[in-house]
């Protein structure tokens, strides 16, 4: 039976340099749900993608 | 034209080659987090992705139970920790939340102390640093802390006043993966905030940096003052080529307790926060942050849900996604909140220290209220469909107003109108 792919539940981009709180980027917010949805699948694929690669550090 | 391509084929190619090795993956229960190099961000996923991402073998000790959702409960450690590393400042800011001084605070850590905290948080799988102060960019051994960080694999980020130790950090900034520079207005807007005339000295600070690094941004401490100026900070922020404005809310901590009635902004001016800042990172084209206390005040709008969750906004993260550590070590849940109680299960008289960290963690009544928001919840906030998210909002602010830390948020918009009508 094919291994369910899975699914990318969120995505925290950037550091946050701000050493008082959590700061999150808040951009997405004016292009919507719609360039979320484009960029999210891609992200899948490049984690995918470097299963190829050299193991990650796991923990 | 060809020194702006030229630049841009090498952060390209630098970016490519320097995702290779920094990749982690730590397994949560609702699946794990995987940290990126670039793009830069940590991405949740599931555990069917995390299994083909981790190629683990076996099933981790975190899928022990059954597979949760994203924020049903605590993380195994927070995502990043916050280190004041001094107290120590000599800028006399009106409202700092830490009430820095030129003496700094008893008890200061030094690098060895620090850097056995690098160890515990590198041990739970801690992903970011957040070092701020005081003034962390005077600490001769700021530098090697930064490195032994990155050493660890956590990323070292800061922030910094830029009105001291500009020289030594300019030969750093490279060890950091973010620099912002607070920035609470322009010209005399910065002194009508801050209480000094720092602009012209931090101005020249971030264009220094900028010409050594490409992450700098700006901390903007938003109040009743500068509010109607945002739109100004987003255009310096796009002629000074900055990579990011990030926002944050007055919190009534330290010195701002004092000052927070004088400071903190208006109800009308929290009803449109949200639309203003969007409108601003939008006409300058410059990427904004805002931290974990302003969403009452996104939420307010009823942006879609399932959007901000994608986008990992939460409320109140301290003692979850974050933490924090005074200039003694002592842990907090944010940098705002006070140091939580002894515990009586760790045994000991003093307070628990971020060398403690992984005792501490999964303690029962670790960091008080800031743990629990799930069960603790009220009216007005128990019937928000954002609750999950927001958490309640800043426990600070609460704690500050209302005496209790657990209570809604006084300044979320949504409690403010349904308690203005009962």
């Amino acid at each position: 039976m094919a291994q369910r792919r899975g699914r990318i539940l969120a995505i925290k981009w950037g550091m946050n340099p701000n050493s008082s709180s959590l700061g999150v980027d808040v951009t997405f917010l004016l292009v919507g749900a719609t360039a979320l949805a484009i960029v999210t699948p891609i992200v899948g694929t490049w984690l995918r993608w470097r299963v190829n690669k050299p193991r990650a550090d796991v923990k | 034209m060809w020194a702006n391509a030229r630049e841009l084929v090498r952060s390209v190619r630098d970016r490519i080659a320097g995702a290779r090795p920094m990749r982690r993956v730590r397994f949560e229960q609702f699946g794990a987090i995987v940290q990126l190099a670039w793009p830069r961000a940590l991405v949740f996923v599931d555990r069917a992705m995390a299994r083909r991402v981790a190629r683990s073998t076996g099933e981790p000790a975190a899928w022990r139970g059954r597979e949760t959702e994203l924020g049903d409960t605590v993380l195994s450690a927070p995502l990043e920790a916050h280190l004041q590393l001094t107290n120590q400042c000599s800028a006399g800011c009106t409202g700092c939340y830490t009430g820095a001084s030129p003496q700094g605070a008893p008890h200061e850590w030094g690098l060895v102390e620090w850097k056995r905290a690098i160890d515990t948080l590198a041990s739970a799988g801690v992903f970011h640093l957040a070092l701020g102060g005081g003034e962390s960019a005077i600490l001769p051994w700021l530098g090697e802390l930064a490195s032994y960080a990155r050493a660890k694999g956590l990323v070292p980020n800061l922030t910094t006043s830029g009105l001291d130790g500009l020289d030594s950090l300019v030969q750093i900034a490279d060890r950091f993966g973010q620099i912002n520079v607070s920035l609470d207005g322009l010209g005399a807007t910065y002194a009508a905030v801050r209480g000094f005339d720092g602009f012209a000295r931090a101005d020249a600070a971030i264009r220094r940096l900028r010409e050594h690094k490409r992450e700098i941004g700006i901390n903007t401490v938003v109040t009743r003052h500068n509010f109607s100026e945002l739109d100004q900070i987003f255009a310096y922020a796009k002629e000074r080529r900055l990579s990011e404005v990030e926002l944050l809310r007055f919190k009534p901590a330290g010195r701002g307790a004092r000052a927070y009635d004088e400071l903190r902004c208006t109800a009308d001016q929290h009803d449109r926060f949200l639309p203003t800042i969007l409108a601003a990172a939008k006409r300058h084209r410059v990427r904004v942050k805002v931290d974990c206390s302003y969403t009452p005040m996104l939420a307010h709008h009823q942006p879609d849900r399932a959007l901000l969750a994608e986008l990992c906004v939460y409320g109140c993260t301290g003692g979850d996604l974050l933490i924090g550590a005074k200039p003694d070590g002592r842990i907090t849940a944010c940098s705002f909140a006070p140091p939580p109680p002894e515990l009586v299960q760790i045994g000991k008289q003093q307070r628990p220290r971020v060398t403690e960290l992984e005792t501490y963690w999964t303690q029962p009544g670790a960091f008080g209220a800031f743990r629990t928001w799930r069960d603790d919840v009220a009216e007005p906030c128990a019937s928000c469909e954002y609750h999950s998210l927001c958490r309640g909002g800043c426990k600070v602010v609460s704690a500050h107003v209302r005496g209790d830390a657990s209570a809604p948020d006084p300044e979320c918009p949504r409690v403010r109108a349904i308690e203005a009508r009962t």
